[in-house]
């Protein structure tokens, strides 16, 4: 039988935050700091910092304010992975430790560090701005105010997930390509087109999607999911990617970006053999002068080691292609009517 | 012999033909029977969901109720082939209208698809079907002198909503694999990240600086090669390989295998049975 007693003690562990640092005033490069603190079951690792900040080192700089993942302010890298510190349990940290006892923190990536775990939001919302991630609204200004402007609930659930963004920047400090080159749009900066984008109220869809198509772009995605694996809300981003690629195919035509059209070889190389033709793929991705200018070095030496794709007649069509081939286009009949339906 | 349906990726067929080709050499040995389903079509590499996703259903729904026709799981030896063909099972089997609307269809062809088959990566059915133990057993030339560097890619691991066998964040499965085999694994930050494949033709010069980075940290580890589950990921770090490493400014150069490849040679084959050397970095 267990004796009760009035207080209830969670046991406690020592852990050792070991935290990235670098004020760029006096640090010629950055380096970590080593905090080992008592922690109890239950507690965050916002809340450790704000005790190590309190008890140890009052130089520590990061950004917190709700503590309760809803502000998106504390985000930051923990023992690598992109999160917020506020609702991060250091228990649940320290179980998939690679180094039993230590914690590491960091500051997010692809963003320019101020100090310590402090990054510069700026590169975003200039982002955010440039891709305008508001509504403009289709209501005349002498009507707002004056009645409702009502949206169904079919529509609202389009884009309900992606209003749970907070802005925390996990996905764009995960980003593949954001990490290759800065100018890239961002996981995030996407995510807010789209759920502008698919508001009926909006009045700036098409030139939002035309500055969203071009270089550094809604392309440039390299489909690595990584931005929607760190996500702390859960929120498929990769739909969202998904959904302004397949608006801008239906509003803007398949010819339209070499994206586009990498994208369109898929379909029409399975209509026809149920198979790709990869051979002509570049070229159909970026006309002959590219390709040529590209991947001819890397042709030849597929050459030699015959590791060229098959020419288009020699690629063998899947076996029982004809039937294949009517129920694709019948198919293709079922979406134009879906179409027109959608649009009355 | 434990049967499977067979998927055969594009890309399989075309450039990685190494790929299929070692597999027919050892499946036997290690008691497995791989049956080629030739009236599969190719997947939509991760761009038909988005330009038709009623086609994308389709043409997957099909793919599998080929190999639920046969009562067989259907086995994929390409990263992306995989998550691909998964995210349509899962679309279809929480979409019974477009279910519905697909079987219609399916039914000239005289199939169905019922969602009864398990769509899984060739490393799966090696760690988890055939086994880890068995797998060492079988073992003839143990790969104890090399060092490697394990790269998953990344659609074998996300979405973990639509994958959801390795914890994407610290995966394992590769790992265990090359240690069974006698070979030792380096510790490698980017076993879980991009290669760069997917944007090749569309953002050259970025996919080119990710997989870069894949290489170049494996090189500094001194690893002896690169193993991969995928084809995809094969094509952007050994095909490309000198083009993102010349870009990236180093001169060192890595080897990288297919998982068929490495097992094939513990298993005993020569490189050049194992189609090793058909890639471009030897």
């Amino acid at each position: 039988m267990t004796v009760p007693t009035d207080q209830h003690k969670e046991p406690k562990q020592d852990v050792t935050f070991r935290i990235f640092r670098f004020n760029p005033q006096v640090d010629s490069k950055s380096y970590f700091d080593d905090y080992t603190i008592p922690v109890e079951r239950g507690i965050t690792v916002l809340r450790s910092l704000n005790y190590i900040k309190e008890h140890f080192d009052a130089s520590i700089s990061f950004r917190a304010f709700c503590q309760a993942g809803i502000c998106g302010s504390c985000g930051m890298r923990i023992n690598g992975l992109s999160q917020l510190a506020c609702t991060t349990q250091v228990w649940d940290v320290l179980a998939k430790s690679r180094e039993p006892g230590i914690i590491k923190v960091e500051p997010l990536r692809n963003l320019p560090l101020v100090k310590d775990l402090i990054v510069d939001m700026d590169p975003l919302v200039d982002k955010m701005r440039h891709y305008s991630n508001w509504i403009d609204s289709t209501m005349p200004e002498a009507g707002m105010g004056k009645k409702e402007f009502l949206i169904s609930e079919e529509e609202f659930l389009r884009y309900d997930k992606a209003t749970d963004c907070i802005l925390c920047a996990s996905c764009v400090s995960e980003c593949s390509i954001l990490r290759a080159n800065k100018e890239y749009v961002s996981p995030a900066v996407l995510l807010k087109s789209y759920r502008m984008n698919v508001d009926s109220r909006d009045a700036i869809h098409g030139q939002r999607l035309a500055e969203l198509v071009k270089d550094h772009g809604v392309w440039d995605c390299t489909h690595c999911y990584r931005c929607q694996e760190a996500c702390v809300k859960s929120i498929p981003i990769m739909d969202a990617i998904h959904g302004i690629r397949e608006d801008a195919i239906e509003s803007r035509g398949m010819k339209d970006t070499s994206g586009s059209k990498h994208a369109e070889a898929f379909m029409s190389d399975i209509e026809k053999k149920g198979k790709l033709v990869e051979a002509t793929l570049p070229i159909r991705t970026n006309g002959v002068v590219w390709t040529l200018r590209n991947l001819l070095p890397m042709a030849v030496k597929m050459i030699m080691k015959r590791r060229t794709p098959p020419p288009p007649p020699l690629v063998k069509s899947a076996k029982g292609i004809k039937v294949f081939r009517e129920m694709f286009r019948e198919m293709t009949e079922h979406v134009k009517q879906d179409h027109k339906s959608h649009k009355k | 012999m434990k049967r499977y349906a067979y998927y055969l990726s594009c890309i399989n067929e075309s450039m990685t033909k190494e790929v299929d080709r070692s597999l027919e050499l050892w499946q036997k040995d290690l008691g497995i029977e791989l049956v080629k389903l030739h009236e599969g079509t190719c997947c939509g590499g991760s761009n038909l969901d988005y330009v038709s996703p009623k086609h994308f259903a389709l043409v997957n729904a099909r793919n599998i109720a080929l190999a639920e026709k046969m009562g067989l799981d259907l086995i994929v030896s390409c990263n992306t082939c995989l998550m691909t063909i998964r995210s349509a099972k899962k679309k279809l089997d929480e979409t019974p209208a477009l279910k519905k609307e697909v079987n219609e269809l399916l039914k000239r062809e005289g199939l169905e698809y019922h969602g009864t088959t398990e769509v899984r990566h060739l490393l799966w059915v090696l760690t988890d079907d055939v086994g880890l133990d068995v797998i060492s057993k079988k073992v003839k030339v143990p790969l104890n002198n090399y060092r490697i560097a394990p790269f998953y890619g990344c659609h074998i691991l996300r979405p973990s909503s639509v994958l959801g066998h390795d914890n994407p964040r610290d995966p394992s499965s590769l790992d265990q694999l090359v240690e069974a085999l006698g070979g030792k694994t380096i510790p490698y930050k980017h076993k879980n990240r991009c290669c760069g494949f997917h944007t090749l033709l569309v953002a050259e010069q970025e996919s080119l600086n990710v997989a870069a980075e894949a290489l170049q940290e494996a090189i500094e580890a001194k690893a002896d090669f690169i193993v991969t589950p995928c084809p995809l990921c094969h094509t952007s770090l050994d095909g490309y390989q000198s083009k993102a490493l010349k870009q990236a400014g180093i001169e060192r150069s890595i080897p990288v295998y297919h998982i068929s490849e490495m097992v094939g040679l513990a298993l005993g084959y020569s490189a050049k049975e194992l189609g090793i050397k058909r890639h471009i970095v030897s």
